[in-house]
């Protein structure tokens, strides 16, 4: 694809997930770009954000390594998008930090040797979706409509947390997820835990703090009469899907509840091929609760 | 003039620290004109004020420069020295060496040499002074008040008191405020109805108080002790002078499902009603939105039964103006609507506590109109999703307040203190239920007021749990709040029955338009700002306008009284005079050469500037000039530096003053 065809155009930076446990979120959402003809092109050379555990062991780490990166991106053309909300969070919170602080900058840039691009704007898939894009162009370019399924939009925690940090929508009550879900013509619940914490990478540390904190989540979205769950971050996805199984065990209740991204809805419903959406790796199969919508 | 003295103040060690005071005396006595100089330790003092007398009368001075601190501090204990020595007090004058130089400086020779150039300005302004006599004003003996709460009625009685006249602005049908609404009143419990009802009664039936109720203030002319008021008086369609408050008209009225705002739409009124029973006045009023006679015509059933023939569909909206002297501002402030906020507000608003969305979250003013005995359940704790009685209630505090990144960081003041009473109220309605309350710190500075909150712990058994809330949600019948315990550092969750928000206190909406009516200047959060926060409370910066109550900041029932009556105090003060002196620094306009282009109107902030027509003796019109009413200029100056032939200047801040002053340096 050219890109005079595409009506956008933003350089990508996947992170590490999405290279791996979170293939089908990457597979899904270049799928749905290219159906509405928006451009991605791969930072080359990117690396870990350091997620969670830099920051948690070295400052100046974490920040270098997302400063890096941003330069590298700096070398692409147009806005950087971003898939996972934990590389979405480090890398914004990096410019917040920096940009405020001269000092903290000019140790980085001597680490990195390099320039911070500060100005360089970091994107949420969500936020191209809804704002770039627009949800009217969303409306109109849906194919197969998702009428009947009934979803419980989880944002964790990472977002639009630290307040003032991602600014992607308000902190504590955001509707962008939703908005972009409503497009599709599936109906969202009002539910209490969207923006609860699944206790992300616990999971491998404190595995029943993990299954508590989740299991909730899923209790909650259940109440609210969900029958699937949305997500844009593949830790939350990690815990929600994996850990599924684990958690009926342990409660005895049984959800059989998809975990899906966003992406992935989106891109079913812009009538990408579901074959080259990854529903097949998922644990919790979607295909029956798919079928039984005659999504399929 | 040729012989000025100048006084020379060390102000303790303040000016004599840093600037060498000898030495300026020394300068000074050098200076053209200045016939003496001295300096002293504290010029201010009875020795300094009588060392400076005795100078004007030994050395006839006929201009004095004071050397010391800002004539903001000063000004007037020097003019008066003048004045006491004999000589006009305009031709005092302070130069400011102390916020001005020495506080600020370390360098002792420069600084030194700084308050020289200083006296040496102030030498030459002095040099150019005028005599000036002050301008006395006539004083109007009747005040406004604007707002019918507890603030208002209270300033209102004071003054009506002392003899003078009021008129009482209501916005609402009723006066009583937010203290009407109230259930019982902490630290005493006393019941706020039993204690406001009465004095609201007084208002009422006093013979100096002139009630204006359902009415807004449309606009203010004019200045401290002649404000022209126009006050609009929305239509009631009711005859006050005709109805007899029998009732029968709400009985009839066949709306019945209206939500009841006096009772934060927990109950329902009709379209013709009176906010509640205990109204003043007890005239009802018919709210058109919701009258079926308006909205469609098909009605008139009060109209039929009232026996009086009160009811009037016909009736306008009124304008009336009332001429005052003083204007007493009590309009008090309303609580934090938690709901989420629209984008790009500086307030954010609590999305994630559900408040709007989930029917038992309350805030504390739901709760105070479910306690009361007058209440929509006659006192019975319910909750208003199925009316059943909640045997635990969860108490949040500081929602909204102290919060900065929701936008507001200030502390709401009276919530502490409310919530431990509701705490209390709860345990005596239900006693087996049980009370938890989420808190940041307690605040409890007042009379009994620590007692109280003990007491509610100690005695009531309410759970303090120190900690904020990060969300409430429905789960089936219970809401569950979900929170932290900082001082055991886990994390709570309580399923409650019904939970209670205790928002911020903000002022009224319309806070901003009315100040701007007003001339009054307000905070970011659009509370009004006191003259001085120490010294002067309750004056604005504007004169003659005084404010009560929690319009000015968050405030309980016994300070918001206190503050009334200073307020009140503050108006006779004014109405002790029959004529009103003023400062008679203010511009004079130059009619030969005004050429009557009225920039100078277009400028002026305080509306002095008129058109002034010169005719000839046969009386016809030769030019049309400025004119500026001294009774309303505030010399500010605005209008000098605008005039582009100069013909505008103000009085002890000439041109040639102020230039004589540069060019000395």
């Amino acid at each position: 694809m050219t890109a005079t065809k595409n009506v956008l155009n933003y350089s990508y930076y996947p992170g590490c997930s999405l290279h791996a446990s979170g293939k089908e979120y990457d597979e899904s959402a270049r799928g749905l770009f290219k159906a509405l003809k928006i451009g991605l092109q791969e930072v080359p050379d990117w690396f870990c954000c350091g997620a969670t555990p830099a920051h948690n062991v070295d400052e100046l780490l974490s920040l270098a390594l997302c400063a890096k990166n941003l330069e590298l991106a700096d070398k692409v053309e147009g806005d950087l998008a971003v898939a996972c909300a934990a590389c979405f969070s480090r890398l914004k919170t990096t410019q917040h930090k920096l940009g405020e602080n001269e000092v903290k900058r000019k140790q980085v840039e001597q680490a990195i040797d390099g320039k911070v691009s500060l100005n360089k704007p970091v994107k949420h898939l969500l936020e191209i979706l809804a704002r770039d894009f627009g949800l009217e162009n969303l409306r109109g370019a849906i194919k197969i409509p998702l009428t009947g399924l009934k979803i419980a939009t989880y944002y964790g925690c990472l977002l639009t947390r630290p307040p003032d940090v991602p600014q992607l929508d308000c902190v504590e009550a955001p509707t962008i997820m939703e908005t972009v879900v409503e497009t599709t013509g599936a109906e969202t619940v009002a539910w209490s835990h969207r923006m609860e914490c699944c206790g992300a990478n616990f999971t491998l540390s404190r595995p029943g703090v993990v299954l508590k904190l989740t299991g909730d989540i899923l209790a909650s979205a259940k109440r609210a009469g969900a029958d699937c769950l949305v997500v844009a971050c593949p830790l939350c996805h990690g815990n929600l899907d994996i850990r599924q199984k684990e958690i009926e065990e342990v409660t005895g209740e049984e959800y059989h509840m998809p975990v899906f991204y966003i992406t992935q809805l989106l891109a079913l419903a812009c009538g990408v091929n579901p074959t080259k959406l990854g529903f097949g790796s998922m644990i919790v199969s979607p295909n029956p609760l798919l079928k039984e919508k005659n999504l399929l | 003039m040729s012989r000025i003295g100048v006084f020379i103040c060390h102000c303790g060690e303040n000016i004599s620290r840093t600037v060498d005071v000898e030495q300026v005396a020394q300068a000074a006595r050098q200076m053209v004109g200045v016939a003496y100089a001295c300096d002293y330790k504290y010029m201010c003092s009875d020795p300094g004020q009588t060392l400076l007398k005795k100078a004007v009368a030994e050395q006839r001075l006929e201009g004095i420069v004071v050397a010391a601190c800002s004539p903001r501090m000063h000004e007037k204990t020097f003019r008066n020295a003048a004045q006491g020595a004999g000589l006009n007090p305009f031709l005092c004058e302070m130069a400011n060496i102390r916020e001005h130089c020495s506080w600020v400086h370390d360098d002792r020779a420069e600084a030194t040499a700084k308050a020289t150039d200083i006296v040496r300005m102030l030498v030459e302004r002095v040099r150019k002074n005028k005599k000036l006599i002050p301008i006395t004003v006539p004083v109007t003996k009747r005040a406004l008040v604007i707002g019918g709460g507890i603030a208002g009625i209270q300033a209102a009685l004071d003054i009506a008191d002392c003899g003078h006249q009021v008129v009482l602005v209501e916005r609402e049908p009723s006066i009583g405020g937010h203290m009407a609404m109230l259930s019982e009143t902490f630290p005493t419990l006393d019941c706020s109805q039993c204690i406001m009802t009465p004095r609201m009664v007084d208002v009422v039936n006093h013979p100096n108080i002139i009630l204006h109720t359902y009415s807004e203030i449309e606009s203010v002319d004019g200045y401290i002790g002649n404000f022209s008021i126009t006050i609009k008086k929305k239509a009631r369609s009711v005859d006050m002078a005709k109805c007899t408050g029998c009732g029968v008209c709400m009985e009839k009225c066949p709306q019945k499902k209206i939500p009841n705002e006096f009772d934060k739409n927990l109950g329902f009124r009709p379209a013709i009603y009176v906010p509640f029973p205990q109204a003043v006045p007890n005239t009802p009023v018919i709210d058109r939105e919701h009258c079926t006679k308006f909205i469609n015509g098909k009605c008139g059933v009060c109209q039929k039964v009232c026996g009086p023939g009160a009811v009037d569909y016909e009736q306008q909206d009124q304008l009336v103006v009332e001429q005052v002297g003083a204007i007493v501002v009590a309009t008090g402030f309303k609580l934090y609507d938690i709901g989420e906020k629209p984008k790009g507000s500086a307030i954010k608003g609590y999305g994630e506590f559900g408040h709007g969305k989930i029917p038992d979250v309350i805030d504390g003013l739901t709760f105070e109109r479910l306690a009361s005995a007058s209440g929509p359940t006659g006192g019975k704790i319910v909750r208003p999703s199925d009316g059943k009685e909640p045997k635990q209630v969860v108490f949040v505090q500081c929602v909204g307040s102290r919060a900065r990144e929701k936008g507001i960081s200030y502390c709401s003041k009276v919530c502490c203190m409310y919530t431990a009473k509701h705490t209390m109220l709860y345990k005596h309605k239900v006693h087996d239920g049980q009370a938890y309350v989420f808190f940041m710190d307690a605040r409890t500075p007042g009379k009994s007021y620590d007692e109280f909150w003990r007491r509610a712990i100690e005695e009531e058994e309410a759970v303090y749990i120190r900690g904020m809330v990060s969300r409430v949600y429905q789960k089936g019948e219970k809401v569950v709040v979900m929170g932290s315990d900082i001082a055991v550092g886990v994390q709570v969750e309580i399923e409650a029955d019904l939970v209670v928000l205790a928002t911020a206190i903000q002022p009224r909406d319309g806070a901003d338009t009315l100040a701007q009516k007003l001339g009054i200047s307000y905070d970011k959060y659009h509370f009004y700002s006191e003259a001085h926060a120490k010294l002067r409370p309750v004056e604005c910066a504007t004169a003659g306008i005084y404010l009560a109550g929690a319009c000015q900041g968050p405030k309980d029932i016994p300070e918001t009284v206190a503050q009334a009556s200073a307020a009140a105090a503050k108006v006779m003060t004014l109405f002790s005079k029959d004529k009103l002196e003023r400062e008679p620094i203010v511009a004079r306009v130059n009619e030969k050469y005004c050429v009557g282009c009225f920039a100078c109107k277009k400028v002026c902030a305080y509306g002095a500037v008129e058109e002034k027509e010169i005719r000839d003796r046969q009386g016809n019109l030769i030019r049309v000039v400025a004119y500026v009413n001294p009774g309303v200029c505030s010399g500010c100056g605005t209008c000098q530096a605008t005039c582009p032939s100069k013909s505008v200047e103000l009085d002890g801040y000439t041109d040639e003053q102020v230039m004589a002053m540069l060019e000395t340096l």
